[in-house]
């Protein structure tokens, strides 16, 4: 079937099997390798995508599911001054290690620091409960959404 | 669903998904996408009913002023599903129709006497939940119909509520065992009316009637906390699986009931 | 790398500068051996076979090959080389030809067009067997006519060893307190998150060049050649970072599978990615271990006797499972002084899914078993818990429970110190009495060790490249995978602190078999040690080598003045510089390189303890660390939480203080899975848990913000004073959690994951 979305602030069009996996779609079809997949089951989070800025599972989302819609992946995020603002500081707590969560973690820390930059670090660790990461122990990665928020609030007030 | 009787409908796919990821390409049938069909997503109030879209994901339940006011049990049990992406995907619909007793929005449901609506080319019907889900994985659901909305009778005289559940981490976790309850007393501090849930003990969300009746009329002592959880344990059916043996499931279903008779205060509504 | 970040900013030993694969891997650009896809790409997966022992008697693939999109079918009989894979041991099929020993055997290989066809056409592959009767727990293996798994392994004894030290069986009469008891640990699973992968195609010249996803690249040429018949210099092996390894990637994965598809698709590229389900089923995972302890101690605490017996479960197939059962065994008495002791060992082949390498391999077995006996032994004396395991403690000169003289760095007491002195330790006592009602809380601790390197008769050696590029950059060929712990980023910060440079003047190349050195596995927390050692000569070399170039090019006939700063040369008194790109364009191609090798000490003074290792005993090297979890319980559930952690460690010097921590927080967190969930069950040989609905790791919310303090230590032989700390850390949570369920309810759990489950029965008892 042919689909249109917006992916990463431009419109896509392609034509496509509508059952076809989005986390397939993304990787194999459209070269946008930063979403992972590590389970397959919805259980890992490593394939966290936004649509229309809530987080999903690329890998329990089909092609037909995305028709119409807007979708955020994480090489979108160098285009938004929160996405930036997370990347440097997961790279500046430390909380990168093998890196095969990071994507995945970054997009399911996005929507809560657009609306509560501020999240208490509790808060910040069941925005991440859906994302496994078997490197960290999530330690230095709630502190990279911490740090971020902290410099997003900032950023917010100063407007 | 006329014109391709083999067709599955699809809400969120969380479960539909991974159930046919080893089905090949000849054996996937035809999806028929519910998410397409906003109106299904609606949770409104109509003549008394808290009525909740078939397609509502749980991340909308939670957060929905109506459903913390009259059903904060069921915002409570949405939001200890899987981890927010996939409670930003699977819906109170897709959750029903799987019938998995451990299905964690179902206990709120049975404990709430709610009704599912089911429409089909031939009308429209009303059936409580407990009388709709039939089994593990099974469901009355003909194959003419689609689940289309969930309807809890508003009942603001039950002062306790509560939901706990034990799984083996604390997201993206299947219930070992969990529990839904609240009690309304009369003024004289006896239980009027108790009303109980557990999931994951039995083949189906269960309610204990004998758990029940053991408290009503009743103050809640020792000895009427004591016959009600022995009540409801010997009610209960579970199973040895890989996450726990029917035993603890059993312990925990009745530790949990024991928890909140003993202190049913501290899930006191906030409306 | 963001330039302007980090511009003018030096590498140094000792800071804690952003990791340098932080940025790339941040944005999601990081490529990973699971993100190629080669043009023309074909897909290859293997039938498993399904049944845990058992004759293979025919494959069918008509059905499968009349597929449209099936490229070839592959059966033992297309194996050229010896079809056999293993690291010490070839005993492992790359496809079957006669028996199936597990159920995740693979018996054919099938090459399709896309992964979908894939996923079909193996479906359709038909095989038949004739069922074999079989064996799952060591003990059935162990007995009289079991059924043998390999003919040249009587009793289905992969190993058999002991280590004796005094006279333990008659010294426990000396003790005034002795106590006694099992304690079991499960399987765990490595639950990296990118699945065993790569790709791989063959050139016009013949060669066999793979992208894969691996932690020993160097040596997994030898085993795809020996197996399929590849001369190994027509293999060129290219490892980029790993989506995580822990020591699943150690060993043929899907190396050998790749190559022999990649030999049938006339040049086309091929990739193979396992699913989950089947990382599950034929992923290497940890050994299970049973053991039986006896510890016995002077009335004042003083440890005089251990004698203790492990057995190991090694699976179908031997991959690592001997020296899996010599580092356990070498860890058995726990980092103390122990006069007398008696350690046996058993490592035996089962159908059960093959054990191998995993982050502190057999080790975190025993530590259970120990440091919960030592909590035993101190209860029993009336002793402080710490206090006993500090009066125990080996210092330097002492020899350790294999009879090994402790000569190189020994800082557990400084550990036990940390730990001693922390609020956390401190506090204990108000914080248990403030715990709320329904709930218990309680204090465990845990001493830790683990050797570092390949141990005994085993050269272990790395070889370091570095290389002034055209563009006037340094470039580190790391020979060693890095596989999350971040090696190659201290490769940048080693060679930028001795070359004076900045990050934008080195560039990390991961390892390419084609352009780097034999340097061994990435493993055994020598992955920094050796190749660091390494890579600091041959950053010497290059340092002299760049001064006297620029000497010649500026007519100045000494290197006093002259130094190096960031891109370029400088001499002081003249203000005058050259560039790194004027000097490499300068400069022949060999003149651009630096090559240099360290080969890991070995124990110079091997003790006649040990009988039946085929090698790995004994190691000299060891990092330490002292462990404290404090958790709360929930007395109607017997659920845990794990409120606090902490872990002082001694890793010797630190390289960089941020990635220090994370290595004892991801050990930490892994132990806690381990201590609290992880549990891989098999039922006849086949997974019961088969993905990650099943096996369960722990997510942000079941973890605390551990805490990681360094013991400042220094190791003489290691790079700027380094140890490696990727495995201690692994060691300490299940014991510590155990210990802490004790001081919380009086409740002992002796078999691993403390579940709920088996606290609350415990407890009701």
């Amino acid at each position: 079937m042919d689909i249109k979305f917006t992916l990463n602030g431009n419109s896509q069009s392609l034509s496509t099997e509508p059952d076809r996996r989005v986390i397939d779609l993304l990787r194999e079809d459209l070269g946008l390798t930063g979403i992972k997949e590590g389970c397959g089951t919805g259980e890992c989070g490593a394939c966290t995508v936004l649509m229309d800025g809530e987080t999903r599972l690329s890998c329990l989302t089909l092609a037909a599911q995305i028709d119409g819609r807007d979708i955020t992946t994480i090489e979108g995020l160098q285009d938004m001054e929160e996405g930036i603002i997370l990347q440097k500081a997961f790279e500046e707590q430390g909380a990168v290690q093998c890196g095969y969560c990071i994507p995945g973690m970054e997009m399911a820390a996005l929507p809560l620091l657009t609306l509560h930059p501020n999240a208490a670090r509790n808060d910040i660790k069941i925005a991440l409960s859906g994302n496994l990461c078997r490197c960290t122990g999530y330690v230095k990665i709630v502190d990279a959404v911490e740090q971020a928020g902290r410099e997003i609030a900032v950023k917010k007030e100063g407007l | 669903m006329g014109e391709c009787p083999d067709a599955r409908l699809m809400a969120g796919g969380t479960d539909l998904l991974v159930r046919l990821r080893h089905a090949g390409a000849d054996t996937k049938p035809p999806l028929i996408l519910l998410s397409k069909i906003p109106e299904l997503a609606d949770i409104i109030m109509a003549n008394g009913d808290l009525c909740i879209g078939s397609g509502a994901s749980f991340s909308a339940i939670m957060a929905h002023t109506l459903v913390q006011d009259h059903a904060p049990m069921l915002a409570k049990a949405v939001g200890t599903i899987g981890g927010p992406a996939i409670r930003n995907m699977g819906t109170l619909g897709g959750n029903i129709i799987t019938a998995s007793p451990a299905g964690d929005s179902l206990s709120p449901l049975y404990v709430a006497d709610a009704q599912v609506v089911l429409v089909s080319p031939g009308g429209t019907r009303k059936i409580k939940i407990s009388e709709f889900i039939n089994g593990p994985g099974k469901s009355d659901i003909r194959k003419d119909e689609i689940l289309t909305q969930i309807r809890i009778p508003l009942d603001d005289g039950f002062q306790s509520h509560c939901f706990e559940k034990v799984g083996l981490r604390r997201s993206l976790a299947i219930a070992v065992a969990s529990f839904c309850g609240r009690l309304r007393f009369d003024e004289d501090g006896t239980v009027a009316e108790a009303r109980f849930a557990w999931g994951s003990v039995a083949p189906t969300v269960a309610r204990s009637i004998n758990a029940e009746n053991a408290l009503t009329g009743n103050r809640l002592d020792t000895k009427s906390i004591k016959k009600s959880v022995a009540e409801a344990t010997a009610s209960l059916s579970p199973i040895n699986d890989i996450r726990a043996s029917a035993h603890y499931r059993r312990t925990v279903a009745g530790a949990l009931l024991k928890r909140f008779l003993e202190n049913p205060q501290r899930e006191k509504k906030h409306v | 790398m963001n330039k302007d970040t980090h511009s003018h900013t030096r590498l140094e030993i000792g800071k804690s500068h952003p990791r340098g694969d932080a940025a790339d891997k941040a944005a999601g650009r990081e490529k990973y051996a699971a993100d190629h896809y080669p043009e023309n790409v074909l897909w290859a997966g293997a039938v498993r076979a399904g049944i845990a022992h058992g004759r293979l008697l025919a494959v069918d693939v008509s059905q499968a090959i009349a597929l449209p999109g099936v490229i070839t079918i592959l059966t033992a009989k297309d194996v050229k080389g010896s079809n056999r894979q293993g690291i010490i041991h070839k005993d492992m099929p790359v496809l079957v030809d006669d028996r199936i020993l597990y159920c995740g055997d693979p018996v054919a290989l099938v090459v399709a067009e896309t992964k979908d066809i894939l996923s079909r056409a193996i479906a359709l592959v038909r095989f038949s067997t004739e069922t074999l009767p079989a064996v799952f727990d060591p003990e059935s293996a162990m007995a009289e006519n079991a059924p043998l798994l390999h003919e040249a392994m009587p009793g289905n004894f992969l190993m058999q060893a002991e280590i004796r030290k005094g006279d333990a069986e008659s010294e426990f009469s000396a003790c005034d307190a002795v106590v006694e008891d099992e304690f079991s640990t499960p399987v765990q699973a490595h639950g990296f998150l990118e699945t065993e992968n790569g790709v791989a195609w063959q050139e016009l010249d013949g060669k066999i060049v793979m992208i894969v996803s691996t932690q020993a690249p160097f040596r997994d040429r030898l085993e795809i050649g020996h197996a399929v018949g590849l001369p190994f210099g027509n293999i060129r092996m290219i490892s980029p970072a790993l989506g995580g390894g822990f020591g699943g990637k150690d060993g043929a994965t899907v190396q050998c599978l790749l190559a022999l598809a990649a030999l049938h698709t006339e040049g086309r590229p091929v990739k193979m990615q396992w699913e989950r389900e089947e990382n599950m089923l034929a992923g290497y995972k940890r050994h299970a271990c049973r053991m039986r302890y006896k510890l016995g101690a002077k009335k004042d605490g003083t440890l005089h006797a251990i004698h203790c017996n492990l057995v190991y479960d090694t699976g179908a197939y031997a991959h690592l499972g001997g020296e899996v059962m010599e580092l356990g065994m070498e860890h058995a008495a726990g980092p103390y002084r122990v006069p007398h002791t008696l350690i046996e060992g058993k490592c035996v082949f089962t159908n059960n899914p093959v054990g191998g390498a995993m982050r502190a391999f057999g080790v975190c077995q025993a530590t259970f078993a120990f440091e919960s006996m030592m909590d035993m032994l101190a209860d029993r004396l009336g002793m402080d818990r710490l206090a006993i395991r500090q009066k125990n403690a080996l210092v330097e000169g002492d020899e350790n429970c294999a009879g090994v003289r402790m000569i190189t760095s020994t800082g557990i007491a400084g550990c036990l110190d940390i730990l001693g002195d922390h609020p956390l330790w401190r506090s204990a006592n108000n914080w248990k009495q403030e715990c709320p009602p329904g709930r218990k809380r309680g204090i465990g601790l845990a001493s830790v060790f683990n050797a570092a390197g390949y141990g005994g008769k085993v050269r272990d050696s790395a070889i370091a490249k570095v290389e002034l590029s055209l563009d006037g950059r340094i470039i580190v060929h790391s020979a060693v995978t890095d596989m999350g712990q971040g090696n190659s980023c201290a490769f940048s910060q080693i060679a930028g602190h001795m070359l004076g440079q900045s990050p934008e003047f080195i560039e990390l190349r991961q390892p390419d078999t084609a352009t780097a050195y034999p340097s061994g596995s990435s493993s055994a927390g020598r992955t920094t040690y050796t190749f660091g050692n390494a890579l600091i000569k041959a950053c010497e070399d290059m340092k002299a080598r760049l001064i006297n170039r620029a000497g010649l090019l500026l007519f100045i006939d000494n290197d006093r003045d002259l130094a190096l700063e960031p891109g370029k040369v400088t001499h002081g008194p003249s203000k005058r510089d050259v560039s790194f790109t004027q000097l490499a364009s300068f400069m022949p191609h060999e003149d651009r390189v630096c090559i240099s090798q360290f080969v890991a000490p070995v124990c110079e003074d091997i003790p006649d303890t040990a009988k039946g290792f085929f090698i790995a005993f004994p190691h000299i090297i060891f990092a330490y660390g002292a462990h404290l979890a404090r958790i709360e319980l929930d007395t109607a559930t017997g659920v845990i939480t794990v409120c606090d952690y902490l872990a002082a460690t001694d890793g010797g010097g630190i390289i960089n203080p941020s990635m220090f921590d994370q290595q004892i927080q991801g050990g930490v967190a892994q132990g806690l899975g381990y201590a609290m969930m992880e549990d891989f069950q098999i039922r006849e040989g086949k997974p019961l848990t088969k993905d990650f609905t099943g096996y369960l790791i722990p997510g942000s919310l079941d973890l605390p913000d551990t805490i990681s303090i360094p013991f400042l230590g220094h190791e003489s032989t290691g790079p700027f004073g380094l140890k490696g700390v990727g495995e201690v850390a692994m060691n300490g949570p299940l014991p510590a959690v155990a210990n802490a369920v004790h001081d919380a309810c009086g409740v002992r759990i002796f078999h691993g994951p403390i579940t709920a489950e088996k606290v609350l029965a415990a407890m009701n008892l």
